[in-house]
């Protein structure tokens, strides 16, 4: 052997901001990303309460209905449940090595974090004069609403930055699965994709009786 | 000591060990004899599993000693596996073909 126990002392993992950003989870797991996780989904859950921001479904954000806030902060916690869940026994059945839920759950749930900053993207006045103005319109029935120029632009900015926000959370809870239950390629990504979509009609079952209170 | 050289550098096959020397008496022995499944693992593996022995076999000390997360040093201990079981079964080929 070529190793010393010198080398135990070898200092910590650098971390680049992309990796910081984009694959977090090779530096972070278990129960500090599970607190860290549960803190994004209520700081979103309430942001959103004060847009009428919904994320109603693991992969939607919709705008313009009111509702109290625990409803808000049950939005996000059922949708992260219903993803951890499903990926949770996708790994089972796919991985070949023994995980830890928590990690995965922990993880699962620290991926939403970009649900914070949509949720702050849309508490700019413009994109809520935009979504005030178009359903006030829509609901009295005109043909073709119209908005100024400059809410408009504005309103389509922040539109694309919470789709963005989305794409990112996306791509975080691929590398969450990846990690935590050790898949990779093309099987990694069939049973993401399966999970997704199944975690998506059961968040959005789960969801209904209280959007519909 | 130099590092012990596991692959051919003309061919990169498995090296075998042909000769091996007492630094007491200077006896020696020669013949056919092949490497522990560990030491045919690369330098960087086998400081992990020093590392990971010296850290009780803590897969959660290993993660805190290298400032990553625990799914993945427990990731990188099932690829290093993964090597120690193929190197264990070619040399097992190995010796089958030998013995015929």
């Amino acid at each position: 052997m070529s190793a010393t126990a010198s080398d135990i002392a070898r200092p910590a993992a650098r971390r680049s901001v992309s990796s910081s950003l984009f694959k977090p989870f090779a530096y972070i797991a278990g129960g500090r990303s599970l607190l860290m996780g549960l803190a994004a989904i209520l700081v979103a859950g309430f942001l959103g309460s004060l847009s009428d921001t919904h994320f109603d479904g693991v992969l939607d954000m919709h705008t313009g209905l009111a509702a109290p806030t625990s409803v808000f902060l049950a939005e996000g916690i059922i949708n992260w449940l219903s993803l951890s869940v499903v990926l949770f026994l996708m790994g089972k059945l796919v991985s070949r090595t023994a995980f830890r839920a928590v990690d995965l759950f922990g993880t699962q749930a620290l991926a939403r974090w970009p649900t914070v900053i949509a949720a702050l993207a849309a508490l700019a006045p413009p994109f809520q004069r935009l979504v005030a103005r178009l359903g006030d319109q829509l609901s009295s029935g005109v043909a073709g609403p119209t908005a100024p120029a400059g809410d408009l632009a504005l309103g389509g900015l922040v539109g694309i930055a919470s789709v963005l926000c989305l794409v990112w959370m996306v791509w975080l809870m691929y590398h969450s699965y990846s990690v935590c239950c050790n898949i990779r390629g093309g099987k990694a990504v069939g049973s993401f994709i399966a999970g997704i979509i199944i975690a998506e009609v059961i968040s959005k079952v789960a969801l209904s009786p209280l959007l519909r209170a | 000591m130099t590092r012990l050289p596991t692959n051919c550098p003309s061919c990169g096959g498995q090296l075998l060990v042909k000769s091996l020397a007492c630094p007491g008496c200077g006896t020696e022995v020669d013949g056919r004899y092949a490497l522990p499944a560990l030491a045919s693992l690369k330098a960087e593996d086998q400081r992990f599993i020093v590392q990971f022995v010296e850290s009780s076999g803590s897969l959660k000390e290993m993660a805190r000693l290298l400032g990553v997360s625990y799914p993945t040093v427990r990731n990188r201990l099932d690829e290093i596996i993964a090597r120690v079981v193929r190197a264990g079964t070619s040399q097992e080929k190995d010796d089958e073909c030998d013995s015929q």
